[in-house]
């Protein structure tokens, strides 16, 4: 099977390399592997996770995405990928001015479906995400844990390669953290689709046979 | 009260620069109409010792329009009144002829004594009187007055640019959130723009709607009662309704301009 990320030698830092957050760090992930990312807060997860979407640029050593070499990486090839991949993020970072319907086919209106199109897809999507009947509304009228729904659903809108999540549960309900656990579980099982979820807690019931990593020191390590 | 304010702050600069660029253009076409007036009415006077016709002088110098002769009987008549007929005819043969000569455009003083050099290298040529200082002086003073005012068309221009461009920052701002998240998800930059473009293209009709209002209450209230002669009479000619044909496309140029330029002063989205 093949590598969808490859990190090697990776660097990571902020204030053009000043500051270290990730420091020569290799590993590989392949097609329908689901990763579970841990580590104590300001560790560097989200900043990974950043990296992996070509927010931040590597400052040292290689970082390949979907075959696509981050280090020199083209803003068009990068808009090309990105279409590619389902980001969560922990503040869901949703369009409060759009209606759920709208927010949750943003990725189809990128990718320039009709409106019908969009139409009949938000409706399928807001039904997986048990949030059907508040399509009209708008974010801020929904519960945190409605409102992650809405970015878990936006983030499969197109049946991403790759869906990062950045601590998609992180103070959501128990009902609104199950959906979302089932959802990641249905498309890597049956899309092989390839996850990686930061999260504080990996869930107790969790099916599928995952790989669990674990950042710490500005060092990556896997737990086997 | 802040949207109100908002949508001044750009509508304002954008009705300036549409309203200097319609002054432009009308004190462009005054200045056609003047100096068409000027050109018509002027005349010099070219005195030779034998007959010449108008191509001959048009060889001499390539500006010369048009000439006419005076009739020099006409003038001996005048002066030989009372003298015997014999008389009359001697000084009918020893006056030179002289010629009402018209140019094909406005001409400077300077430009005025260059064509008298040319005609006077002609040894038939006895002399030529330009009149030049004359009608020269109410010319220059209106040049400068438009040279004023064109000049203060642009500063106003510069700085309504940097008002509109200011004003799309804040409004950048306030779109900065969705823009990013929908950078995120790889939306091309026009996509991301679209927002920015509609508010402002709005704006832009609003300040054409504006700049028509004004356009037509000058046009058919204030020119016909201004007591300007060149004003009152060309009026039609002056403010010609396709202006704001032009004014229009200017407005939606200067947004699109405006929306771009923001977009790229502000790129760095990668960290
Ligand atoms: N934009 C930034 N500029 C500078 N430093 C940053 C930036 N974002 C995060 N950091 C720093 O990098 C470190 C890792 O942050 P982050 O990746 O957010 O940690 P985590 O997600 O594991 O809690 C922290 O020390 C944080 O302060
Ligand atoms: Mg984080």
């Amino acid at each position: 099977m093949s590598n969808v990320i490859s990190a090697s030698h990776l660097t990571l830092a902020y204030n053009k390399g000043r500051k270290e957050v990730i420091k020569d760090v290799s590993f590989t992930i392949k097609k329908g592997e689901f990763v579970f990312i841990t580590g104590p807060s300001g560790s560097g997860k989200s900043t990974l996770l950043k990296s992996l979407y070509g927010q931040l640029k590597p400052s040292e050593g290689d970082l390949v995405v979907g075959g696509l070499d981050l280090v020199n990486v083209k803003q068009k090839k990068l808009q090309d990928l990105r279409t590619h991949l389902g980001i969560i993020f922990q503040d869901y970072k949703l369009i409060n001015e759009w209606t759920v319907a709208k927010n949750v086919v943003l990725p189809l209106m990128i990718a320039g479906y009709s409106v019908e199109v969009q139409n009949t897809q938000a409706q399928r999507l807001l039904k997986h995400v048990k949030l059907a009947e508040h399509a009209n509304k708008f974010p801020l009228e929904l519960s945190g844990g409605e409102q992650q729904r809405v970015g878990v659903a936006r983030a499969l809108a197109k049946n991403p390669v790759v869906i990062l999540a950045d601590e998609p549960t992180g103070n959501l309900d128990d009902y609104s953290s199950n959906v979302i656990w089932d959802l990641m579980e249905n498309a890597c099982q049956q899309l092989e689709t390839t996850v990686l979820v930061v999260t504080h807690k990996i869930p107790t019931v969790f099916s599928l046979p995952y790989r669990h990593f674990i950042i710490e020191n500005r060092g990556v390590y896997e737990v086997h | 009260m802040k949207f109100i304010k908002n949508h001044l702050m750009f509508i304002l600069p954008l009705l300036a620069i549409l309203l200097g660029a319609e002054f432009f253009m009308v004190f462009e076409r005054t200045t056609q109409l003047y100096e068409k007036g000027l050109k018509e009415s002027y005349t010099m006077m070219v005195v030779s010792h034998k007959p010449v016709e108008l191509s001959q002088l048009k060889e001499l110098n390539r500006h010369i329009h048009s000439s006419e002769p005076i009739q020099r009987e006409r003038i001996v008549s005048q002066i030989a009144k009372g003298l015997n007929r014999s008389s009359s005819q001697e000084i009918l043969g020893a006056l030179p002829y002289f010629y009402n000569v018209g140019l094909d455009s406005y001409m400077k003083t300077s430009a005025l004594d260059d064509i008298k050099l040319d005609l006077e290298s002609d040894p038939n040529i006895k002399m030529v009187e330009t009149f030049g200082t004359n009608h020269d002086s109410s010319y220059r003073l209106f040049s400068f007055i438009k040279f004023i005012l064109n000049l203060f068309i642009l500063f106003m221009a510069v700085v309504s640019l940097f008002l509109i461009m200011k004003q799309m920052e804040v409004w950048k701002y306030t779109h900065e959130e969705r823009m990013k998240v929908m950078e995120i998800f790889g939306a091309p930059l026009m996509l991301r723009l679209g927002v920015l473009f509609r508010v402002a293209i709005v704006d832009a009709i609003v300040a054409g709607v504006l700049m028509s209002l004004i356009f037509f209450y000058v046009k058919f209230q204030w020119a016909e009662r201004s007591g300007i002669d060149i004003i009152m009479q060309n009026h039609e000619m002056l403010m010609e309704i396709t202006d704001l044909g032009t004014l229009f496309i200017s407005a939606l140029l200067i947004v699109i301009v405006a929306v771009f330029s923001t977009a790229f002063t502000s790129k760095g989205v990668r960290e």
